[in-house]
């Protein structure tokens, strides 16, 4: 931690809902490189991802007072907030633009084998999908990297959706396994 | 409901990472409600998440922090509106359309630099009037103090006589008195107490010089009295004398209306 104190997280919660600076400041210290770590997975251009970052934390300035305490982590809401906006940033159309040869098809069947291996991949969770069979791996990386939904990974890799369904079951509980040691 | 089979199910992981629909989430948290193992659950694997998501990760560049401590210490000093219509402002920017904040800055100077002149024209108005105003009242304290002046030189003049003329018997009770310039002749009649008259009559000043009346002129009596009439030539005046006559008299006084006299000291 690099600020001389620590907040108790309900106590953090009560100081950002009252936009008490300092506590933005803390928040900033001590989250800000584990939210950029997420949004770098998903979009492995760094200056989008600074550009994220930045748009993820006046969001949650912003939008504090609708966090609830009992519906979760502080940092699973945050988390959450810039997955969103990372897979907004990946899908939209300037993005797309201006990847241009590396454009993202709307096909998901496509995916399969686009993902790049990048230095994102060694880090955080993505390290723990490397120890994943590949077929629950890929339903991982196109729902919570990509953002697809169940119903268009049945689509775009042809499987019927209870069969998506169930292994993305299996996958999570997987992942579960692996990350709650 | 087997809670321990729900929670093997899977879905406390797709809720806390977000994969859950609408639905899913709104069961998982009334559920939550109900069995704090559940509750129990999603904590351990949100803090397992929480614990991966800070592993290796690369650190942000510094810049990034500078600019959102810039953000928000600009925004809380306004109000949370200004901060809610900035938004729309954000992709106007980005659009790089600067002819667009041209236009906007061009009505922002126009409605500003109208209202200023408005404004500058009302109080040039009245700067104006109150202007005309001051000139007026400068000008009668101008002559007030003329006659105050004139007043001031009389009363310490060593020629200046004071003649007091008193009340005829029978009369209404009235007072005034006459400043005599024996040297310049002039005189001043301060009245300081007389009735008023009817509108067609006026009172009338005499002199009696050589046993004869001469007319030292007509004057009314307004509300605000202490009149001071400045009259001439009264050289060798043995008395002063104020009848009642006609308005606009011309003819010799009439002493039947005789209402007050005094003698000089001649």
């Amino acid at each position: 931690m690099i600020s001389k104190f620590t907040y108790g997280e309900a106590e953090l919660v009560t100081q950002l809902q009252h936009r008490n600076n300092q506590a933005f400041t803390y928040l900033y210290d001590n989250y800000s490189k584990a939210l950029y770590g997420v949004i770098s997975q998903i979009v492995p251009d760094r200056e989008s991802a600074d550009d994220i970052l930045q748009e993820v934390f006046i969001n949650i300035w912003r939008k504090i007072e609708t966090y609830d305490i009992s519906k979760g982590r502080l940092f699973t809401w945050m988390l959450n907030i810039a997955r969103n906006a990372a897979i907004d940033k990946i899908r939209s159309k300037s993005y797309r633009n201006e990847l241009k040869n590396q454009a993202l098809p709307d096909d998901v069947s496509m995916l399969g084998d686009q993902f790049v291996k990048s230095k994102a991949d060694e880090t955080g969770l993505k390290k723990v999908l490397g120890k994943l069979k590949k077929e629950q791996r890929e339903l991982i990386e196109l729902s919570y990297f990509q953002g697809f939904t169940q119903e268009e990974i049945s689509k775009g890799l042809n499987i019927p959706l209870g069969t998506v369904k169930t292994r993305m079951r299996s996958a999570l509980l997987q992942l579960r396994s692996m990350i709650e040691q | 409901m087997n809670i321990k089979e729900y929670i093997s199910s899977g879905i406390v992981q797709s809720y806390v990472m977000g994969l859950a629909s609408k639905e899913e989430q709104a069961e998982f948290e009334q559920l939550c409600l109900e069995y704090p193992e559940l509750v129990a659950a999603r904590n351990i694997f949100e803090l397992s998440l929480e614990k991966r998501a800070f592993e290796d990760t690369p650190h942000p560049p510094a810049f990034l922090k500078e600019q959102f401590i810039n953000y928000i210490n600009q925004n809380t000093t306004t109000n949370q509106s200004k901060v809610i219509q900035m938004e729309p402002a954000i992709p106007l920017a980005q659009s790089g359309s600067g002819l667009r904040w041209l236009a906007v800055a061009s009505v922002i100077f126009l409605l500003v630099s109208s209202w200023l002149a408005y404004r500058f024209y009302n109080e040039t108005i009245t700067l104006k009037a109150e202007l005309q105003h001051t000139k007026e009242a400068q000008a009668n304290l101008g002559t007030r103090l003329k006659i105050l002046e004139d007043y001031e030189k009389m009363v310490i003049n060593p020629n200046v006589a004071v003649v007091n003329l008193t009340p005829m018997p029978e009369k209404s009770p009235a007072s005034a008195n006459i400043y005599w310039d024996s040297t310049t002749s002039n005189v001043y009649l301060i009245i300081k107490n007389m009735p008023k008259l009817p509108s067609d009559k006026q009172y009338q000043l005499w002199a009696l010089i050589d046993g004869k009346p001469k007319d030292l002129g007509l004057f009314d009596i307004k509300d605000d009295h202490k009149v001071m009439l400045k009259m001439t030539d009264t050289r060798k005046a043995e008395a002063f004398a104020i009848t009642v006559e006609k308005r606009g008299n011309t003819s010799g006084p009439d002493m039947d209306q005789l209402q007050m006299m005094g003698k000089t000291q001649l």
